[in-house]
């Protein structure tokens, strides 16, 4: 277990201490304690209709999360691994019904017979998928649906006023931004991890391959839409990246069938001009024909599945020399862009995951000691104040965010350098450091040697003023860091200009 | 009569119903008439009459029927105008917007126009400055206006188009808010203005509740809305959101729904593929701008052109029967005389600032600049008291991004209502001074009902244009955004960041003695905070009363100076041809007996021309079509 997990976890055994007999407090803090244990909290939350659910199926692999053309779900579920699946309802009130496991077509059906989605708090689905083993992932309502409550209801998960939000980081799906997105983003930040933390949020571009109209140079100018919201002022104060995402082709491609590749294989070999004007639109695509021996139903299955783009992809990529469903299926993942959201959250998330965690339950316990003080609670903030300021990586997130949303206090380029240092582009050294893979040793004990003069020297100018320096030493610290996970001496003494000596090591 | 043959159609798409109306055919026929009409008016010495008729010929020929084009960011809007004119008139990208509304309209021959507001000029003039077609976007859309100095506030395209002949002008409005809350002022403004409005939204999914709240507000500003479900090339499943869509437009009332592909629409154009049009679902769009746009359009136009002709045949007819009774029968004379110059009278009067419909118009607007205030006034109250309770509830700090986006909404919200309900009120008081004026005419000898429903229509001029511009009041809103909360945040995250950053050994000491000191500060702090909040919302609400105050009252001043002039207009005509009947009269009496026979024959010509030309004017519009 991580240093900061320990702190954490001691710290609420201290405050069991302090809430001894408080029956309510004491269930909050066992599901805080028992938040550290488990895996890392997903939560996929956005617009309605935006493919959060078809993301979902995506990242898991495997069609469980229901879809649907209409606004499809209606209540927050909850995905965590298991070894046999099961699906719980948690009725608002505390009670618990068992929903039988039924699947149609792959998905599941979470029948919740004579329940609305009003009497379901959220739904815990528990699935045996190896995915699921080291994240839980959290599938939201839609915002901004037509019907307010069901809105409401993400709104009240994501951003509840009173206590730290269930999850622990978001992907955030969005088509193109809307005012309400930016607010929502907010809203998340806020109280997910303490004020202005936009460490825990990342923004997909969903529905990537309907950017462009289905074309088949969709994806490219879903990059550059992407490309351009990374700069964009404020979405880079709400969240740490923008990666373009073609839900449905992930999701078909991660659960291509062998009747499906055979399918697109005969659209492949079909002549050009045929081809081509078959795939004009979805009507054409689906009307009875001779030119093809797929039937209706198969093609229609086919764009469900795939969606235009999907259809018009798989056939060019197996022109252009897919020979084998599992070639078929790896180029497709490739384009879809799901490979970088997976990177992206095993670098910035998984890799801070018991950070992460540890600030949610902070701020937790902050909020509890507020609602019911107790006669020594002043034990109790003190100690939440020596983890936040003992723990580097801690630090390292508040100054992320710091760089992120407010004005640099040092030059650009420095604030560029120090967002990497700290972990902004991926928590790796290597990419703290801004080297490629393949650096050799020299370079790398190089790069740091320059990097550490650098900014101790910041941190050390006579004119820096008080939030400069700080901002300097953590970053020296993250260095050091490094140096030390590479095991590359600088030749001077290390700690010298470090203030923090209990330091946990960088995860 | 023969079907005129239309001109080759000009790249028209295949398919599509352009073939003229039998409307469009009675509309020629009226234009010639109100071609002789005028020239009769010009033999008689009636330039007035004349200059009356040019417009009512112009309206004819050009009913200038603007339709709108709305919806979400990025749901196909330019694109689709594109695909009903088929030529790339409004660019069209991925990723960039369209900034400035674009508006397309028929010429001979292609060209296009940039509104640039003239800065030199006093009260907003604008110009228009020809542009090549082809560097349009460099124009209208996000990325051309970065570098660019001139003050663009729209742009004019025009294509010789079969669609777009009978004066239809489709309007592709800026995306970005086109339904948000902040612009929802400016875009309401822009709806109250046109014929008809097209809603675009992609089948990709139903409608979102921003979409239908803009539906209610929009039917009840504009008469004539209808839906657009565009991308459905795309979108497997479209059949089944347009089934949800229509149950959500079930709930609103009776609004046609068109589900279109704009991409085959213009694939079928360029290979001239029937077909593919068809699927397209465009000829039933084509179908209804036509009948139920343009047409009604034209019916109203119609209409009034009919009583225009009726009632400048009559006032011809007035002086020259008049004449001639004169002298047939010099015995009446007198009587006569008398009895004109008491309806002359009458019409002095009538063209009076103290006339009924005078007073009902200056007063109406007087009450209406007042109620409109008050019902601001009363409206925003409600909003700054929930504002301030809001705010007494905790710290407005670190949320003040949400009360400042809350009050945002909020606002906007109360004066898009006082707008629609103002427009409302200033329909029904022309309304109710077209009917005054019809009653008080009705006691003169010659009777002219006027309509309304021209009055209003020179209200769209320049602010439809004016949509896509920041104004004043959003220029308000984003200022408070940034200001407050720019200096309390860094504030506080200052002082976050400072407690998470002081280093372990001062923090023993430093956090004993600091947190007392803190907690000391943090009440008075926070009252102050709220204190202050409560004031920038207070002084936010005061600027909105006062801008958009403004803008209403400017509004309802033109309506009255609209209405005046319409109805002035009419009245002094009517003055005129009294007044010459009089004077007819008296000449006629001292008229020689040797001129006499002379003057009796050219008198009878004039009448017999005249009545003939009476007997033309078909006696009413509504048996050429779908009448109201």
């Amino acid at each position: 277990m991580s240093a900061v997990l320990a702190d954490v976890t001691e710290l609420l055994g201290a405050a069991r201490e302090v809430y001894a007999g408080d029956s309510v407090a004491e269930a909050v803090l066992d599901t805080y304690a028992r938040r550290l244990r488990e895996p890392l909290r997903l939560a996929v939350a956005g617009m309605v209709k935006a493919g959060k659910s078809t993301v979902l199926n995506a990242l898991i692999g495997e069609q469980i999360a229901p879809t649907d053309a209409g606004e499809c779900t209606r209540t927050v579920t909850w995905y965590r691994y298991g070894r046999s699946a099961t699906i719980t309802a948690h009725l608002h009130g505390g009670a618990e019904v068992r929903l039988p496991v039924t699947r149609s077509d792959g998905a599941l059906v979470l029948d919740l017979g004579s329940r609305t989605a009003e009497d379901v708090a959220w739904l815990d689905v528990v699935w045996p998928s190896e995915s699921l083993r080291s994240t839980v992932l959290i599938d939201t309502p839609g915002i901004a649906s037509i019907s307010q409550d069901v809105s409401e209801r993400s709104t009240r998960f994501l951003t509840p006023t009173r206590s730290p939000s269930e999850a622990d980081a978001i992907l955030y799906l969005l088509r193109h931004i809307h005012a309400s997105d930016v607010r929502f983003l907010e809203g998340f930040r806020d109280t997910a991890a303490g004020a202005s933390q936009t460490v825990n949020a990342v923004s997909l571009l969903s529905r990537a391959d309907e950017i462009g109209s289905g074309r088949i140079d969709s994806l490219l100018s879903a990059a550059r839409i992407a490309e351009r919201y990374r700069h964009d002022g404020e979405l880079r104060s709400l969240a740490l990246e923008c990666i373009p995402i073609a839900g449905l082709l992930a999701e078909g491609a991660r659960t291509l069938r062998e009747s499906e590749f055979a399918a697109f294989r005969e659209l492949a070999a079909l002549d050009r001009v045929v081809r081509d004007r078959m795939l004009i639109s979805v009507d054409r695509f689906t009307r009875p024909t001779h030119d093809t021996t797929l039937s209706v139903a198969d093609r229609r299955n086919l764009l469900a599945r795939f969606g235009i783009f999907g259809v018009r992809l798989g056939s060019a990529l197996i022109r252009g020399g897919a020979r084998t469903s599992s070639q078929l299926s790896e180029r497709m993942i490739a384009q879809s862009g799901l490979i970088d959201v997976q990177r992206f959250v095993a670098d910035q998330f998984r890799s801070r995951g018991p950070t992460l965690k540890a600030r949610s339950v902070l701020v937790g316990l902050e909020l509890l000691l507020e609602d019911r003080p107790a006669r020594e609670s002043g034990r109790i903030r003190a100690g939440i104040e020596r983890v936040t300021a003992n723990s580097h990586d801690l630090r390292e997130l508040a100054l992320l965010s710091q760089l992120r949303t407010t004005e640099p206090v040092v030059s650009r380029s420095d604030a560029a350098a120090a967002e990497r240092l700290v972990g902004g582009a991926g928590t790796s050294a290597l990419a703290r450091l801004g080297l490629q893979d393949d650096a050799d040793a020299e370079a790398i004990r190089a790069r740091i040697a320059d990097v550490l003069e650098h900014w101790r020297r910041l941190a050390e100018a006579p004119l820096a003023d008080r939030a400069t320096s700080d901002m300097c030493r953590v970053v020296v610290r993250s260095v050091e860091g490094i140096a030390s996970e590479l095991a590359v001496g600088d030749g001077s003494d290390r700690f010298a200009t470090s203030d923090v000596v209990l330091a946990s090591r960088p995860m | 009569m023969t079907k005129a043959a239309p001109p080759a159609p000009l790249t028209s798409a295949p398919g599509d119903d352009t073939s003229s109306t039998t409307l469009a055919l009675a509309n020629q026929q009226l234009a010639h008439l109100v071609e002789k009409t005028a020239d009769l008016s010009a033999v008689l010495g009636r330039a007035d009459l004349v200059g009356r008729l040019e417009q009512t010929r112009a309206r004819l020929n050009d009913p200038f029927v603007r339709v709108i084009v709305v919806g979400q960011y990025k749901q196909g809007k330019s694109k689709l105008v594109n695909a009903l004119v088929n030529a790339p008139a409004c660019p069209v990208d991925d990723d960039i917007a369209t900034s400035v509304p674009t508006s397309v309209s028929y010429a001979e021959e292609p060209a296009a126009y940039a509104i640039v507001r003239n800065g030199n000029s006093p009260a907003g003039g604008v110009e228009r400055l020809p542009i090549p077609l082809d560097s349009l976007a460099d124009f209208v859309s996000e990325r051309g206006r970065r570098n660019d100095e001139h003050d663009i506030v729209g742009a004019e395209v025009v294509l010789p188009r079969e669609l777009l002949r009978g004066g239809l002008r489709l309007v592709d409005s800026p995306g970005v808010g086109g339904i948000e809350s902040t612009r929802s002022v400016s875009t309401l403004a822009a709806l109250s203005t046109a014929h008809a409005v097209l809603l675009v939204s992609d089948a990709s999914q139903e409608y979102t509740e921003p979409e239908v709240q803009f539906l209610k507000h929009a039917l009840r500003v504009s008469p004539n809305v209808a839906a657009v479900l565009s991308k459905t090339d795309i979108y497997p499943s479209w059949r089944q959101i347009e089934e949800i869509d229509r149950s959500h437009l079930g709930d609103l009332g009776r609004i046609p729904m068109f589900a279109v592909s704009s991409d085959l629409r213009m694939l079928a154009a360029q290979e001239q593929d029937r077909v593919l049009n068809e699927e397209s679902g465009f000829p039933a769009l084509v179908a209804h701008l036509r009948r139920d746009v343009l047409d009604r359009a034209e019916i109203v136009h119609r209409r009034a052109a009919v009583h225009d002709l009726v009632s400048v045949v009559d006032q011809l007819g007035m002086a020259v029967k008049t004449e001639l009774n004169a002298l047939l029968n010099p015995q009446d004379t007198p009587a006569m005389i008398a009895e004109l110059e008491a309806a002359k009278v009458r019409a002095d009067e009538f063209r009076s600032r103290s006339s009924r419909w005078q007073v009902t118009l200056s007063d109406g607007i007087a009450d209406l600049i007042s109620d409109t205030e008050h019902d601001l006034r009363d409206r925003l109250r409600k909003v700054q008291r929930d504002a301030e309770v809001a705010i007494d509830e905790g710290d407005p700090g670190p949320i003040w991004d949400q009360i400042a986006e809350w009050l945002d909404q909020r606002v906007a919200n109360a004066v898009s209502e006082t707008f629609v309900w103002t427009n409302d009120r200033s329909r029904w008081l022309s309304e109710q001074v077209a009917e005054e004026f019809s009653l008080e005419e009705s006691t003169l000898p010659f009777i002219d009902v006027s309509d309304t429903d021209g009055v209003l229509d020179p209200v769209e001029d320049v602010q439809g244009m004016d949509a896509g511009r920041l104004g004043a009041t959003e220029k308000i809103y984003i200022g408070l955004r940034g200001s407050y909360s720019g200096v309390l945040m860094a504030g506080l995250a200052m002082s976050l960041i400072g407690v998470a950053l002081i280093n372990p050994v001062s923090l023993v000491v430093g956090v004993l003695v600091g947190r007392r000191a803190y907690r000391e500060d943090k009440t008075t702090r926070l009252s102050r905070r709220q204190a202050e909040a409560k004031n920038l919302a207070r002084r936010h609400i005061d600027d909105v009363v006062f801008q958009v105050g403004k803008q209403l009252k400017d509004r309802l001043r033109f309506v009255q100076r609209v209405a005046r002039d319409h109805f002035g207009g009419i009245a002094d005509q009517l003055h005129r041809s009294l007044s010459e009947s009089v004077l007819a009269a008296k000449q006629a009496a001292a008229t020689f007996e040797s001129d006499r026979n002379g003057r009796v024959i050219e008198l009878k010509r004039q009448l017999a021309h005249i009545e003939a030309l009476r007997a033309e004017i078909p006696a009413s519009v509504d048996d050429a079509g779908a009448g109201r």
